[in-house]
């Protein structure tokens, strides 16, 4: 090595020192750390929302307050629908928010595709931390694998609304928050027994109801489907008896909205959203109605599905902490949490906000009349929801499922191999999918 | 060399192969990134691609980084190559981490920069173990740095996935472009390899030959070197027997003439006879055993040269007259041999050919010669033949440089006497104690 090449060799060796030094040093003096956040204007739930970002921006002003020198930005107008575009195109181009909100059905994808970063650690380290506080379906949404990747924001379930008037008139009482499939087909019976033009239920579907007979149609990650499972043949056949009351008419949501439909799932969201007044009135004059939990099958329990949005952490922050403090803050403080109810239609995932009798007390004042949907009712619904699917081809496969047992219902053929070809024509999609 | 060059062009193109290959890649994944994102199919290319790929501009920025370096490498070890092993192997560990690492940025796409790496070392490296240890490492990067052999636990999106991007015929042209870059830097590293080896064959096949060439040269020497040694023999016999001999030959004649007048002076040459006899056997002993006088092994060349005239006046009633004006008298033992010879065989000489009964034997030193002077009373030469005697005296003093002249001494215009003269001149190497 010569001399002129030494000299270039340790110029080299110095200058990576240098920027090596002026990295770290400048990561300290840097006065403002900006933390972005990745948001989606509007409501997932299906219900319009007048006021998307007040919630997030009370967060941030208190995150703001509570850590000098960070700033909080978010982009905003990116609609629900082009949240989940917008958000893989920022990671494709590894420019993606430090924390983002997951919308249900990209949990899995970001999860498993390594964007989301595990959180278990976070929350083994934070004293102020307790998973117990939430509902653990809620929490589990945010986990895959035994690893938590997301910390939940804010659940909707699915809840049964029933026309309290059409059981009025055929002098039926209201069911009970525990009542059961039988409950359910006997009200239904009698309902469309005592009143013509009375149609049974609108909207509610064999998979819909298989939850509550603790039957899963599909394996967590979506690897297998159980089609032949004797819960959901039940299912299926409690769904079909139903559907035979209305002697061959198909219902519509006009039937329903009315009021010739006894019952119809609902998302808890839209519950709220046409509850109160101004709604209220336009959306459904001739009848009243009030929420339920879901009906326990003979086998189950009164499972609702549940959607949970959640919030997830970059895996790639450069700050990791304050992106889970960020995170906490939203997901995790009551006072925060308590916002929902007045910005948002869903339910805390908190168990300390979704049951506090001011709340409920308030969204009880809303709803003209009387009604069953108490704390206990919300802890009934919280505490036994089941996540909806959220593997990828989840929606295909659910399709394929429903028409095949369709087009089986109407073969009329009471062999039961039908629903074996199904499934493992199903199976067959699924492993594909992989 | 014509090999040498060849390789050098041939791992040139490599280079230059490769680079194209980093290109590739590297345009590509950017340039698709780019346009799903601007094609709102982000969603769809991160379903299929089930992982997050790396920062869009990472990859380019890192593999032309590293690759720049490894050329930095290379030709600084083209440039100086001082053959220190330590220095050897530091080149050999960064050029294979540069290539892990641009293996790593390419995102496992592509392992055959390890060829070319490996192309660029074997020559390199000499030694065997090192060259073999090398090939393994090498080829276990070219063989496991591949996207099928790593996917599952690199986190790295598969290339397909990119080109499924783009419509069919794209795809195929791109694929195309990708397997004759890949396949000619194969070829290329089979190419360079073959010369390689073909080169090192012909390298063995021209030491063979200089070998061949070498062993032929040492047989003639060895002949070259008996004949001399033949000569030698043949010298040395006519010097220690011819001298004897003629003095025995003498002395026993100068006996018979005696023997009737004066039988007590007969005897005693008769005496010197056997003497002379006994010390030529004993010189032919010597010769056979050291092939060196065993006067000039027992004595200094002085007291040697003084011995031998003294048994020459006794054996042939020759006068010599000895004068040593050179001083002290040391050389070096193949010196010493030649003078001693010289000198044994001009007093032979003038018996012999000239009948004289007086000589003058003087060494002296003139500039940086030693000068070895002998004159006889004789009857000179009539015609001057070189004959075996002065031949080997002439080829001796060759040997060590020498010079001589020898004639009648009528023709030496500061002498005219009657007689014959030989001066021998040595240039002298070393005389101690000399004036």
């Amino acid at each position: 090595m010569d001399k002129t090449e030494k000299n270039i060799g340790w110029f080299v060796i110095i200058m990576t020192v240098l920027i090596m030094l002026w990295g770290t040093v400048d990561l300290k003096q840097r006065q403002t750390v900006t933390l972005h956040v990745g948001v989606y204007a509007g409501s997932y739930w299906d219900s319009p929302n007048g006021d998307c970002y007040r919630i997030l921006d009370r967060v941030i002003e208190r995150f703001e307050s509570e850590h000098e020198g960070v700033k909080v930005e978010y982009v905003s107008g990116i609609g629900s629908q082009d949240y989940s575009e917008w958000l893989t195109e920022q990671i494709l181009l590894a420019k993606e928010p430090d924390v983002y909100f997951v919308l249900p059905d990209d949990f899995d994808l970001l999860a498993t595709s390594g964007a989301l970063a595990p959180l278990d650690s976070m929350i083994r380290e934070d004293a102020s931390f307790d998973t117990e506080a939430y509902y653990e379906p809620c929490l589990s949404a945010g986990k895959r694998g035994g690893i938590q990747y997301a910390l939940p924001q804010e659940s909707v379930p699915t809840i049964m609304i029933v026309n309290k008037t059409l059981l009025a008139s055929a002098g039926i009482p209201m069911p009970s928050a525990d009542w059961t499939w039988e409950d359910c087909l006997s009200i239904c019976r009698k309902v469309t027994e005592t009143i013509p033009g009375a149609y049974s239920v609108y909207d509610y579907s064999w998979p819909t109801a298989l939850y509550a007979n603790d039957a899963a149609l599909f394996s967590e990650r979506g690897d297998y489907c159980n089609l032949t499972d004797s819960n959901i043949r039940e299912a299926i056949r409690y769904v079909q008896k139903l559907e035979e009351l209305n002697d061959g008419h198909i219902v519509t949501s006009r039937d329903f909205d009315l009021g010739n439909v006894v019952f119809r799932p609902f998302l808890y969201s839209e519950y709220r959203m046409y509850q109160p007044f101004p709604w209220r009135v336009k959306k459904y004059t001739n009848f009243e109605w009030d929420g339920l939990p879901m009906p326990a099958g003979p086998k189950g329990d009164n499972v609702s599905l549940l959607r949970t949005m959640l919030m997830g952490m970059s895996a790639r922050t450069n700050h990791p902490q304050l992106s889970w403090e960020f995170m906490k803050l939203l997901c995790y403080d009551e006072e925060i949490q308590q916002d929902l109810y007045t910005y948002s239609r869903g339910i805390s995932p908190l168990t300390a906000v979704a049951e506090d009798s001011n709340i409920v007390s308030l969204l009880q004042e809303d709803i003209p009349g009387t009604t069953e949907f108490n704390a206990d009712v919300i802890r009934r619904i919280m505490t036994s929801a089941v996540e909806m699917y959220r593997f990828p081809g989840c929606e295909r496969a659910l399709m394929m499922a429903e028409n095949g047992v369709r087009e089986e219902a109407d073969s009329d053929s009471s062999r039961g191999d039908g629903l074996l070809s199904l499934q493992r024509e199903i199976n067959e999609y699924l492993s594909k999918t992989k | 060399m014509d090999t040498d060059r060849r390789l050098k062009d041939t791992s040139l193109i490599m280079f230059a192969i490769n680079l194209a290959i980093i290109v590739f890649y590297g345009t590509i994944c950017p340039v698709t990134t780019y346009r799903i994102c601007r094609s709102l199919q982000a969603y769809e290319f991160l379903s299929a691609a089930k992982t997050i790929p790396q920062n869009p501009l990472m990859m380019p920025l890192g593999a032309f980084l590293q690759f720049g370096l490894l050329i930095a490498v290379s030709m600084r070890k083209r440039r100086k190559d001082d053959g220190d092993p330590f220095l050897a192997g530091m080149v050999c560990v960064v050029e294979i981490f540069l290539c892990i690492g641009i293996v790593w940025s390419l995102n496992f796409y592509y392992s055959g920069i390890a060829l070319l790496v490996l192309a660029d070392l074997i020559n390199y490296i000499r030694d065997n173990k090192a060259r073999v240890l090398l090939l393994v490492v090498l080829i276990i990067i070219f063989a496991l740095g591949r996207y099928e052999v790593v996917s599952s636990q690199s986190g790295k999106v598969a290339f397909s996935v990119y080109l499924s991007y783009y419509n069919s015929r794209i795809q195929g042209y791109l694929s195309a472009i990708e397997s004759v870059l890949i396949s000619s830097n194969i070829l290329l590293f089979v190419y360079y390899m073959v010369q390689l080896f073909t080169g090192q064959m012909a390298e063995k096949e021209r030491i063979r030959t200089l070998y061949d060439q070498l062993k032929k040269a040492n047989a003639e020497l060895e002949r070259m070197t008996a004949i001399r040694e033949r000569n030698r023999l043949a010298r040395e016999i006519h010097d220690t027997l011819g001298h004897t001999l003629t003095g025995i030959i003498m002395a026993s004649e100068a006996s018979l003439a005696l023997f009737e007048k004066q039988p007590e002076e007969a005897r005693k040459r008769l005496e010197a006879v056997t003497g002379a006899a006994r010390d030529g056997l004993n010189d032919v002993r010597q010769s056979i055993r050291a092939l060196r006088p065993d006067t000039l092994e027992k004595h200094s060349l002085e007291q040697a040269l003084h011995e031998m005239v003294a048994k020459f006046e006794a054996a042939t009633s020759v006068k010599v007259e000895f004068r040593q004006e050179a001083g002290d008298l040391y050389f070096a033992r193949d010196e010493e041999d030649a003078l001693y010879r010289i000198v044994q065989e001009c007093l032979t000489n003038a018996v012999r050919h000239g009948q004289a009964d007086h000589i003058l034997l003087t060494i002296r030193q003139q500039e940086n010669a030693l000068l070895i002077d002998i004159r006889d009373n004789g009857k000179g030469a009539a015609d001057m033949k070189e004959g075996f005697g002065l031949r080997h005296m002439r080829e001796r003093l060759d040997l060590l440089s020498g010079s001589m002249t020898y004639g009648n001494r009528k023709e030496d215009p500061e002498d005219g006497q009657e007689g014959f003269y030989v001066i021998a001149s040595l240039p002298v190497r070393q005389i101690k104690g000399g004036n």
